[in-house]
Order: structure tokens, then C-alpha cells, then sequence
């Protein structure tokens, strides 16, 4: 049993080294000490870790529940067809990043380019939100903000949703 | 008298059939190649993608900040060493008994998140956000792949091993 537990770690150590080595010579490296937020509150603003310089301001739940009440705000869920369907924010428009070709030209045009808009998707673990922003601020869009507690902070604060398509 | 101890008897051949079926060397081989063959499979995707797959493992929400990137990235490398380990017969023992324990913090993982109603990707097979099984599918498979783990752990075979067989 003991024999058992010896090559148990000396699996793992050997596993660990095969990790780190590979991960130091690839370019786009981790930190071995990623700082993913530990926990998420209603007024903490929650940013990604690949957020850069100039992008879209975030915004946390308050503040994006606060925007809703504005009937000016315009909320886009960046998020597949099927998850939309399944929930979304109140009155958001379903504009998927990754099927963007598809839906581009049906949906862009019912985005008005003089509203201020969120985005969001899943919440924390996914990008589209923030990938569509970018996408949408070199497409002229310019008063953008990024929801990124999305989807699963806005339903476990149960504030207003919608199922099915619009 | 006489049927009970028959009856006793039979009970006992049964059982040393049962026996004889757990450690036999064949069977032990396919199912050490089969479950050796999931985790380097399930391995590739997330070794190629790992900031991917550490976004996965926080959407989990059962490890410390921290610990996530460090642990998406080595969690891979132990399910594509130990893979490789289990179907040559290197330090089998050892792998079986991460095997083991992986699969049950796997089960663990998918389970609470049920309770707590999470939508989660499972970081299986594929970093893909395209694949999305029901996380009650995910407990079944896994709970079919810690049978295959258990048995290896006690079915005693070592004809096919490269290392530590019998003469």
C-alpha cells in the first residue's frame, strides 16, 4: 500500500514538472497564481483576467441593474441561441460572439448606435461578452459597458428574465 | 442433512468463480487499456488549451482562486501520464490510485454543483463551450468509470506489466 502511495506522488511530481515545463515555453503562458476572484458580491466589480487597457468599462450587478431600470439601456447576451432561449436578462437581444457571422447582419442593425448598451453571457468563466464588446467598439459603437457577473449573477439575484425567444 | 453444505459449497464455487473472473489477466488488460485510453483522449484537449479549461475548473467553484490556473494546468498532465502509466504496467499501482481518487473528486465536483444548480461545462473530453451534457449524464459516466477504477484496484494482475511482473 505504501509502494502504491510512493508512485502515486512520484506520478504526480512528474506530471507537475511536465506542466510547469510546458507551460513556461508556450507563449500564451498562465500564471501558476491566477487571480480569479474568490468570491463575487452584488457590488463588486467583476473583470476578467485577460482584460486589457482601453477596453469597455465593467460593470458590477448593482450597477447593471441600475442601468436596466433606464429604458434607454439596451442589453445584449452575447451567449449561444440555446442558452438564450433558456433565460436571458428582460428584453436583452441575443447576439452570439461565437456564431457572429450568423447573426450579425440580422441583429446589428436593430442595435442602435446611439444607446448605451450592456453585454453580458455566462458570467465570470466566459469571455464573449468582452469579446463582443471589443468587436463592437472597432465597429463604432461607443457607449459600452461589460456586465462580466452576467447571466448567473443577474438570475441568483432574481432580477427580472425571460424565457424563449423574444 | 447434506444440502446445506452443497448448497454451502456452491456459494463457495461461486465466489472463487468470481474470483477467478476478477483476476484474470485478460480482462484486467482491456479494461487497464480502455480506462488508460479516456484519460490520455481526455487529456489532449485541455493540455493544449489550458487557459480554457481553468476558466472550466473556476466555473466549479470548489477551489481557492489561487490554486485554479496551478491546477488546470498539472490536472491534465497527471490524466495523460497516469493514463500512459496504467496501460504500460509503470507504476500501475500508483495510477490506479489517482485514478481512483480523481474520479471520485470528479463525482464530488458535479454533484455539488447539481445541489447548487450550477450550468456547468464539464471539462471532460473537450474545452469547448459547444459541448454541454447534462450534468446527470456526467454523473452516470462517471460513476460507470469508478466501477472500471475500483476493479482495477482490486483485481490482481500483473502478467502484462512492464514493470514489477511476476516471473
Amino acid at each position: 500500500m505504501n509502494g502504491r502511495l510512493a508512485q502515486a506522488l512520484i506520478l504526480i511530481v512528474i506530471s507537475a514538472l511536465a506542466a510547469i515545463v510546458t507551460n513556461a515555453v508556450r507563449q500564451e503562458n498562465l500564471d501558476l497564481m491566477g487571480n480569479w476572484p474568490s468570491v463575487s458580491g452584488s457590488d463588486s466589480i467583476i473583470v476578467p483576467p485577460s482584460a486589457q487597457e482601453g477596453d469597455p468599462p465593467f460593470i458590477s450587478l448593482d450597477e447593471a441593474a441600475a442601468k436596466f431600470q433606464s429604458s434607454e439601456v439596451l442589453f445584449i447576451d452575447a451567449r449561444d441561441q440555446e442558452d438564450y432561449e433558456y433565460g436571458h436578462i428582460r428584453g436583452a437581444i441575443n447576439l452570439p460572439y461565437e456564431e457572429m457571422d450568423l447573426f450579425w447582419d440580422e441583429v446589428s442593425p436593430k442595435i442602435s448606435r446611439d444607446r448605451p448598451l450592456v453585454l453580458y453571457c455566462s458570467g465570470e468563466e466566459c469571455e464573449t461578452s468582452l469579446m463582443l464588446a471589443r468587436e463592437m467598439v472597432l465597429q463604432g459603437w461607443t457607449d459600452i459597458y461589460v456586465f462580466f457577473g452576467g447571466w448567473r449573477e443577474w438570475e441568483k439575484a432574481k432580477l427580472p428574465v425571460e424565457r424563449g425567444i423574444e | 442433512m447434506g444440502e446445506g453444505q452443497i448448497a454451502g459449497r456452491k456459494g463457495d464455487r461461486i465466489v472463487a468463480r468470481i474470483k477467478t473472473f476478477l483476476h484474470n489477466d485478460y480482462l484486467n488488460l482491456v479494461v487497464r487499456i480502455f480506462v488508460g485510453i479516456v484519460f490520455i483522449y481526455a487529456s489532449i484537449d485541455k493540455i493544449a488549451d489550458p487557459g480554457q479549461f481553468a476558466r472550466i475548473v473556476y466555473n466549479y467553484h470548489m477551489l481557492p482562486g489561487s490554486l485554479i490556473n496551478i491546477f488546470a494546468l498539472i490536472l491534465p498532465w497527471v490524466e495523460m501520464i497516469c493514463g500512459i502509466s496504467l496501460i504500460l504496467g509503470i507504476y500501475k499501482e500508483g495510477s490506479i490510485l489517482i485514478f481512483n481518487m480523481m474520479v471520485l473528486a470528479f463525482i464530488i465536483g458535479i454533484s455539488v454543483n447539481i445541489i447548487r444548480g450550477v450550468n456547468l461545462e464539464c471539462g471532460c473530453f473537450t474545452v469547448s463551450s459547444k459541448a454541454r451534457s447534462s450534468a446527470i449524464d456526467l454523473l452516470v459516466r462517471d460513476i460507470g468509470l469508478l466501477a472500471l477504477t475500483v476493479y482495477l484496484l482490486f483485481s490482481k494482475s500483473k502478467r502484462f506489466d512492464l514493470v514489477g511482473r511476476r516471473a
